[in-house]
């Protein structure tokens, strides 16, 4: 079989596969395995837009969960039925108080109004490099933070942004993700992929050879800010009430450590960081409630599950540094395009 | 040594996952299962921790006494960790895995609004022990009940004491505009006091989490005639800097104020700025206290190694013992029986009150206490139920 007609195949089985899972688990599987598989996915989404630029791009963005806020409470604005948009939000602007949108509108609607304030933002900071990019991406997590706090009117401050209908289900979930993925795996193994590694592996020398550095973080950052906006927006009609700490720091923590642990360099790697963070977080905390095996009982430790996933953690760094894939993909022996790639580079260096 | 590939280390991982995801589902026994998510994690702590020990004094209680229906009952713990998304996992994780006939949780509307629609689509009974937003059952729908009394009748109560005990005609207002509780807590008490007759001279707000104080205490100072007191819809954190910074701008004002106060920090961290402030709670659990409070004093110290740290452990004590009371009167742990049979609870003698729901209304009519601080303890100022309360 030729490459190309592998790939094909790879990724055919991978969408019936997940099809199956998105319409199948639903009835065969409890609510809660329904909903564990279904917050793996979406996280997948969130850590996959962040690896655009914090792994392929080398600009280490603190400030993606901004993107998530801001996607969030865009489409919760605009989805909210109308009814119910009176009594939550009653000061409004009177055009957004007469109409809501159905899901998959207010979702892309979401995606694009943050690629535009990516781009606003953007422009400015992805002329920076190293710390100081991630220190003044902090600062837009920390600016957005501050406005929907006190954009009042919108999101009602402080206090809990709640009445969204909720509509996140599967289906729904891993259709974005496929869409995600496929659209992060033509952009990142393309020529562009090439001059995202260049910039990120050598700035100097990736522009010495006309690569236009600003240019090629900026379309990295757009495009990882509409991932995170529609992630944004899946989040919200999940969850059904949030509030802007939902969108903070706690969950900047958490998607960066899913990505680290898998491995910047690599799309496999980002979902299977999501996957393994997931289920530990999971099974750590069903065990911190305390268990019996025979006789023998361990009493409820309440906290546990953060320690011994800090733990892990470390361990993890210690003794795979590059995270669980590193900067190779998870391609079940199909594909051999990034192993070899990788092995040239290696023979290079 | 067995080497382990990248492939065999996942699906050993999965693996285990689901064998310990299935293991915790085997144990069911010929229980009474009760979901009791709570957020002992988080910034949410303080008040779910006591209230958990309350709880669990009743659960051991009840089955002490020969449990319910003939079977004992089982508080289903999970830890919530303040987080809406484990919120909602554990919402699910209680109604499919566990197959829970009713859920207690929670001292914050916040973490109730997150998980009210899980439950309401499951028709599961939900009683908060803690949360306070009258609104809750209508925003939510009809299997959310409340244990405590709603803000607009603490408020009520917050602003006839302010008028006839301390004389307070005219107030300064002080809002939290970070929480949902204290937004509403202020907006009743508004509605409550003008009712009565006061006058609110001037008003100010912060957020949540801020520290300084200084600018609302200067334009407090500024006012010419000075208010009769301070009405500071406030949480537990920060009271305690609001009372240490005005005393020491010299504003020696009344402070009154919500359930908010009710935590060790007020003292802890105002000390002796504390002096003069009162605030509406549920019960009142220091020297003094009625005797039923007495015994449940007792209970609690002897079960927990403490004394109840507040009147949210008296809460979750209450809120299993009217769940219970609400699985007999069903006849069967079903939990559409139990929701009728919560509805129809009347004259439930708790520690913080008789608990009754009129019929249609899942906020119960309770009375309510107002505590004072004099030298540097608690005491009991008033007891009462108001004779006005605002719309919720």
């Amino acid at each position: 079989m030729s490459r190309e007609a592998r790939i094909t195949l790879l990724v055919l089985v991978a969408l019936v596969a997940g099809a199956a899972v998105a319409f199948g688990a639903p009835h065969v599987l409890s609510d809660y395995f329904v909903r564990i598989i279904l917050l793996i996915a979406l996280n997948a989404i969130l850590v996959l837009a962040l690896s655009l630029s914090n792994g392929f791009t080398g600009v280490f963005s603190l400030g993606h969960v901004g993107f998530i806020g801001a996607g969030a409470y865009i489409s919760g604005i605009l989805s909210i039925p109308v009814q119910q948009k009176m009594a939550l939000l009653p000061h409004l602007p009177t055009f957004l108080h007469a109409f809501s949108l159905p899901f998959l509108p207010a979702t892309l609607v979401a995606g694009l109004l943050t690629a535009l304030l990516a781009v606003v933002v953007g422009y400015p900071l992805m002329r920076l490099s190293g710390y100081f990019v991630s220190v003044a991406t902090m600062g837009f997590l920390i600016i957005v933070n501050v406005v929907l706090i006190n954009a009042s009117d919108f999101t009602r401050g402080a206090r809990t942004f709640t009445g969204v209908p909720l509509e996140t289900t599967l289906p729904w979930v891993t259709g974005w993700l496929a869409i995600t993925v496929f659209v992060l795996a033509r952009l990142v193994y393309s020529p562009f992929g090439r001059a995202m590694k260049a910039v990120r592996d050598d700035t100097i020398a990736a522009s010495a050879v006309g690569i236009g550095v600003l240019r090629t973080r900026l379309i990295a950052f757009v495009i990882g800010a509409f991932f995170s906006g529609v992630g944004g927006s899946l989040y919200a009609h999940y969850l059904g009430s949030f509030s802007p700490n939902t969108f903070y720091f706690a969950l900047t923590m958490s998607l960066i450590t899913m990505l680290v642990l898998g491995g910047m360099g690599s799309l496999t790697g980002a979902v299977v960081g999501v996957i393994c963070v997931s289920l530990l977080s999971e099974v750590l905390r069903s065990v911190e409630r305390g268990f019996t095996i025979g006789d023998f009982a361990v009493p409820a430790l309440f906290g546990a599950s953060q320690i011994v996933l800090g733990f892990i953690f470390i361990l993890v760094m210690i003794f795979r540094p590059k995270g669980i894939m590193g900067d190779r993909e998870l391609t079940f022996g199909l594909t051999q395009r990034s192993a070899t790639v990788n092995q040239t580079e290696e023979r290079k260096r | 040594m067995i080497k382990l590939t990248r492939r065999g280390t996942i699906g050993l991982g999965l693996g285990a996952f689901f064998a310990l995801a299935s293991a915790s589902t085997a144990l069911a026994a010929d229980t009474i299962k009760i979901g009791y998510p709570a957020n002992l994690t988080g910034i949410q702590a303080s008040l779910d921790g006591p209230m958990l020990n309350g709880a669990k004094l009743a659960a051991s209680e009840i089955n002490a006494a020969g449990g319910v229906l003939g079977q004992q009952i089982e508080l289903v713990v999970y830890d919530s960790k303040s987080d809406s998304t484990t919120i909602s996992t554990v919402a699910s994780q209680l109604i499919d895995s566990d197959k829970v006939v009713g859920i207690i949780g929670f001292a914050d509307s916040d973490s109730v609004l997150a998980i009210g629609p899980q439950v309401q689509k499951a028709q599961i009974p939900f009683i908060t022990p803690g949360a306070t937003s009258p609104k809750l059952p209508s925003q939510l729908g009809n299997e959310i009940f409340l244990a405590a009394f709603g803000d607009n009748v603490q408020a009520a109560v917050g602003a006839e004491f302010a008028l006839n005990k301390l004389n307070g005609k005219t107030a300064y207002l002080l809002t939290d505009i970070g929480t949902e509780y204290t937004t509403l807590l202020s907006d009743y008490f508004v509605t409550a006091y003008e009712h009565g007759g006061g006058k609110i001279l001037e008003r100010d707000t912060y957020k949540i989490g801020d520290k300084t104080f200084t600018a609302q205490i200067a334009k407090l100072k500024a006012l010419s005639p000075q208010p009769d007191f301070v009405y500071a819809s406030s949480n537990a954190e920060e009271i305690g800097l609001i009372l240490k910074q005005m005393r020491q701008a010299g504003i020696n004002l009344p402070v009154v104020g919500g359930d908010g106060y009710d935590t060790p920090l007020l003292i802890q961290v105002g000390g002796d700025a504390a002096k003069d402030t009162y605030f509406t709670t549920h019960a009142y659990i220091g020297e003094g206290a009625t005797p039923k409070v007495q015994a449940f004093i007792g209970a609690y110290t002897k079960s927990a190694g403490n004394a109840p740290e507040n009147a949210f452990a008296a809460l979750g004590y209450d809120s299993v013992k009217l769940m219970a009371d609400a699985i007999k009167r069903a006849g069967a742990p079903d939990p559409a029986k139990i929701r009728d049979a919560l509805a129809a609870t009347s004259g439930l003698d708790g520690v913080t009150g008789t608990i009754t729901y009129r019929p249609g209304i899942s906020v119960p009519d309770k009375s309510v206490s107002v505590i004072g601080v004099k030298d540097g303890k608690l005491v009991l100022a008033s007891e009462a139920a108001p004779t006005f309360v605002a719309e919720p």
